[in-house]
């Protein structure tokens, strides 16, 4: 059997199912609302969706990606800025509403995720910056009657003559001018005076003060706060309910019953959590209430030996490889499903008046947020105001909005402002997970120890169809119905089931290295829990297998971990130097007695990484006392923002490593809140430090890539110290 | 009615005792940069000071601040004049999504005021409570020991030059 690898930055720019019969026509990026992106304000010079700059002298940028904590807002701003000039602390930052001029220009879509950001708006950010400034430019030329070669600027300001005046004095006058068909030339990277430097976030003060306004914080007038009772199986359906009791709570307005379970409204949000606490509900169970962790692993485990899987990379002859291979190491691994856990749970705020609408809510896609609620409510995209807010963590989570849906559903049903949050139990229980995953690899290894063959295959549920079932209502023009949808929901279902690999189910298991033969399969197996990207997706389960097996192949052959990744990334140069320099400092590291080193390395994003864990193990206790973090991502726009998101994803994937679990029982998610599932804490957290290779290429993705090979360092370095090999996570010597 | 005072002023409240202060603060006081983490004194997102001790508001009842002296981040410091921990937590970039942040800060704010000069082991023992899910760790414990060492910095310099 053959099959197509789509990625789904593919998948997402294809606007249907090419081949499936279906097509959708029309681009998703031409869906956002006709009303003009910014509404200028008087004698402001607005020269594209990006900026404005006022007579009053404020220069303002309508950031298009959302701010989760990667530092979008301070690196899109010092883009802009660099050829605009102006510092990027001293503009004022807004969230774009939703608009097909802020769609992300890798995806098409009006979505952040996927280490995109920085990667895409680089160059048309620039060339907006640049733009700004000539006409400006120009507009000084004459007033001042000066030739634009004898002005300057300098940090907003217009410099000539000995006078320093601020662009303000300039816009009406530039707000008259053509608009040239040509950019003008940028910047040389030698002349640039934000990129590249350090300089502290701009979101800073507004943050460490409790200022910045969140979802969960918008308040409005006459706003009643709404729980959702939910069935603890996904899926479950409402038997019966009894509303009395909560209706005569204090403070309960409303008891409503939606499709994701009973909400209930009340004045105040404890009155509301208090009584869907004490609602008296019964729910038919689906299927999956039959099914325990035990059972999944059980599934997945029969479909691993029973089943040839579709292909995601094919090599004729990998048994005849693999019979010639004088070393044979095979490896199975797993990974468990796992919740994001932002530190702010969802939210969103919903008030429907007449035929408008408006909708506040920190997500990863403002654009889906609008058309969600004009989906659910019966209106006109155009009605709906969407409004961005700081997001307090996403890590994927926050692109799929299942709680605007709620909040609008509820405000439909009831007439009142809805404020709608997620309890943390909501969040850890009910929300969409980390695809569980077991992972196959053998490998072979010639007399002299090359890789001869590489065989993987993995078994699991797939992100894209269920991304693409959320996504859909929210992208697609509300003329398109629920069954037009469904049906291209079935069809994504069947495809990724039987005829196409999602390649973010596979994404990592494979690339990085080089073996005579590699042969990679994918079987579907999906019990029905909600999937969907968790910071760096794919890479997260699949680094971990790949990264183990590579470990243990130098062992096994008495080569260097180092020299042995060297040996197989000739033809990968980038790689290749990462692993080099991180080797060199591995070397040069001399952990204290009791400590033990692991090396991992991992394409993701665009971007290379390698990571080094110092790691002692006490009795049965695994603890990482420091991590080296080697990375090349092209050119850094703020090099201690990457440092930062090297720093937390070391974090992120750390908690996976040592903590991470979420259990099926019986069909319901045994875990719900911190104390069952832990987070990682700073008394459990090592020093990091971060090497950048100095590079003026084009800059690579920085928020996920992080991730995936911190736990294959840990359980390296635990090999290293016991001689035992971890290959589940998370990492457990009991 | 339950009476306490909120960054200094008087308040008074008719909710029901048992609701958690976490609450009462954010949505009848409308003072927002206490959060809502957990619910359970698993996070410390909701931290505040009652008394000058750092308590978990989403677990402490209403009526247990009856009389008492709440601090909430708005009555730490402001974007205008803030407190040596925040000016420290925007100059080194401590933060990424920043939600967990008021609650960090408050935490920092009651351990420096009853240690000083904590070590790094006191430090991340002191601030083991609070959850950063960014994993903004290293830089937390950075600048509590930068903003310590300054203090204990600026006291010596007084003591020297009086
Ligand atoms: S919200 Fe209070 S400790 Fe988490
Ligand atoms: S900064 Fe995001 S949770 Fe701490």
């Amino acid at each position: 059997m053959s099959g197509v690898n789509l990625s789904r930055r593919e998948f997402l720019t294809t606007t249907g199912l090419a081949g499936g019969g279906l097509v959708i026509g029309v681009s998703l990026a031409g869906c956002g609302a006709s009303r003009p992106p910014v509404t200028p304000e008087a004698g402001s010079f607005v020269p594209n969706a990006f900026l404005e700059v006022t007579p009053d002298n404020v220069v303002r940028f309508f950031c298009p990606r959302d701010e989760m904590g990667q530092g979008v807002t301070t690196g899109l701003a010092t883009i802009i800025g660099e050829e605009l000039d102006v510092a990027p602390w001293n503009m004022d930052i807004v969230f774009a509403g939703p608009h097909e001029e802020y769609a992300n220009p890798i995806f098409d879509v009006q979505i952040t995720g996927g280490s995109t950001s920085v990667r895409g708006h680089y160059l048309p950010l620039r060339e907006l910056g640049a733009q700004c400034r000539e006409l400006l430019l120009q507009a000084a030329s004459r007033e001042l009657g000066l030739p634009v070669g004898a002005i300057a600027t300098d940090d907003g300001h217009v410099l000539a003559d000995g006078i320093r005046r601020p662009y303000g004095d300039f816009a009406t006058a530039a707000a008259a001018l053509e608009i040239p068909e040509a950019p003008p030339p940028l910047k040389p990277a030698s002349a640039f005076k934000y990129i590249g430097k350090d300089f502290p976030r701009v979101d800073g003060m507004a943050k460490a003060t409790g200022t910045a306004t969140y979802g969960i914080d918008i308040d409005i007038p006459d706003m009643h706060h709404a729980v959702v009772k939910r069935c603890p199986v996904v899926g479950g359906t409402l038997r019966d309910l009894d509303k009395a009791a909560a209706l005569s709570a204090p403070g309960v307005t409303d008891v409503v019953e939606i499709a994701s379970g009973v909400a209930v409204v009340a004045k105040e949000f404890w009155q509301a959590r208090k009584a869907a606490d004490a609602l008296e509900v019964h729910w038919d169970l689906p299927e999956l209430a039959g099914l325990s962790t035990a059972d999944i692993q059980a599934d997945y485990r029969t479909a691993m030996e029973t089943e040839e899987g579709l292909v995601a990379e094919e090599a004729e002859d990998i048994e005849a490889a693999m019979g010639e291979a004088e070393t044979v190491v095979e490896g199975e691994y797993w990974a468990p499903y796992l919740a994001h856990a932002p530190m702010e749970p969802m939210n969103a705020v919903v008030r429907i008046e007449g035929d408008e609408a408006d909708v506040w809510s920190g997500t990863q896609g403002i654009g889906a947020a609008q058309g969600l609620v004009a989906r659910y409510a019966g209106l006109d995209k155009d009605k709906v105001r969407a409004h961005n807010t700081w997001l307090g963590g996403a890590f994927g989570r926050r692109g799929t909005l299942t709680h605007v849906v709620e909040a609008t559903q509820v405000a439909a049903a009831t007439g009142k402002p809805i404020h709608l949050l997620w309890t943390r139990e909501d969040d850890i229980r009910h929300g969409l997970f980390r695809p569980a995953s077991l992972m196959r690899i053998k490998a072979g290894l010639d007399g002299e120890g090359n890789m001869l063959a590489w065989q993987a295959k993995r078994v699991g549920g797939n992100i894209t169809p269920d991304t693409i079932a959320n996504a859909m209502p929210g992208l697609l023009p509300t003329a398109i119905g629920d069954s037009v949808i469904g049906l291209a929901v079935g069809l994504a279902d069947h495809a990724f089931g039987g005829w196409v690999v999602d390649g973010s189910s596979v994404e990592g298991l494979f690339e990085d290295y080089e073996a005579g033969h590699v042969d990679v399969r994918h079987v579907t197996r999906d019990h029905g829990l909600p999937l969907t990207f968790w910071r760096s997706v794919g890479h997260s389960y699949t680094a971990f297998a790949k990264e183990s097996m590579i470990d243990e192949l130098a062992a096994k052959s008495g080569q260097d971990p180092v020299a042995f990744r060297l040996r197989h990334t000739q033809n990968n140069p980038r790689l290749n130097r990462v692993i080099r320099i991180a080797g060199e400092r591995m070397a040069a590291m001399q952990p204290a007695p009791g400590r033990h080193l692991g090396f991992a390395a991992h394409h993701s994003f665009s971007t290379d990484v390698a990571e080094v864990a110092e790691v002692s193990v006490e009795g049965n206790e695994i603890r990482v006392h420091r991590v080296l973090c080697v990375l090349d991502c092209g050119i850094a726009i703020n090099p201690d923002i990457v440092k930062a998101q090297m720093e937390g994803s070391v974090m992120y994937g750390l908690t996976a490593a040592l903590h991470g679990n979420l259990e099926l029982v019986d069909g319901a998610i045994r875990e719900s809140n911190f104390h069952d599932y832990p987070i990682l804490r700073m008394n459990e957290a090592p020093s990091v430090e971060v090497v950048l290779i100095d590079s003026d290429g084009e800059p690579t993705g920085v928020g996920e890539p992080g991730l995936p090979p911190i736990a294959p360092a840990v359980a390296n370095a635990v090999f290293a110290a016991t001689g035992r090999r971890l290959r589940s996570l998370p990492l457990r010597l009991s | 009615m339950i009476e306490f005072t909120l960054n200094g002023e008087r308040v008074r409240t008719d909710a029901a005792p048992d609701t958690p202060l976490l609450w009462i603060v954010r949505d009848t006081f409308k003072l927002k940069g206490s959060k809502y983490g957990c619910g359970m004194g698993q996070c410390g997102a909701c931290t505040m000071h009652v008394d000058g001790e750092a308590v978990r508001s989403c677990i402490t009842p209403l009526a247990a601040v009856h009389g008492e002296s709440v601090t909430t981040i708005e009555g730490l410091g402001t974007p205008a004049s803030p407190h040596p921990l925040q000016t420290a937590w925007h100059q080194q970039s401590v933060l990424q999504c920043g939600y967990c942040q008021p609650g960090q800060i408050m935490s920092a704010a009651a351990l420096l005021a009853h240690n000083p000069n904590p070590s790094e082991q006191e430090v991340e023992q002191g601030m083991a409570g609070n959850i950063c899910r960014c994993g903004c760790y290293p830089r937390i414990k950075k600048a509590i020991l930068a903003v310590a060492s300054d203090a204990a910095g600026s006291e010596l310099a007084e003591e020297v030059t009086t």
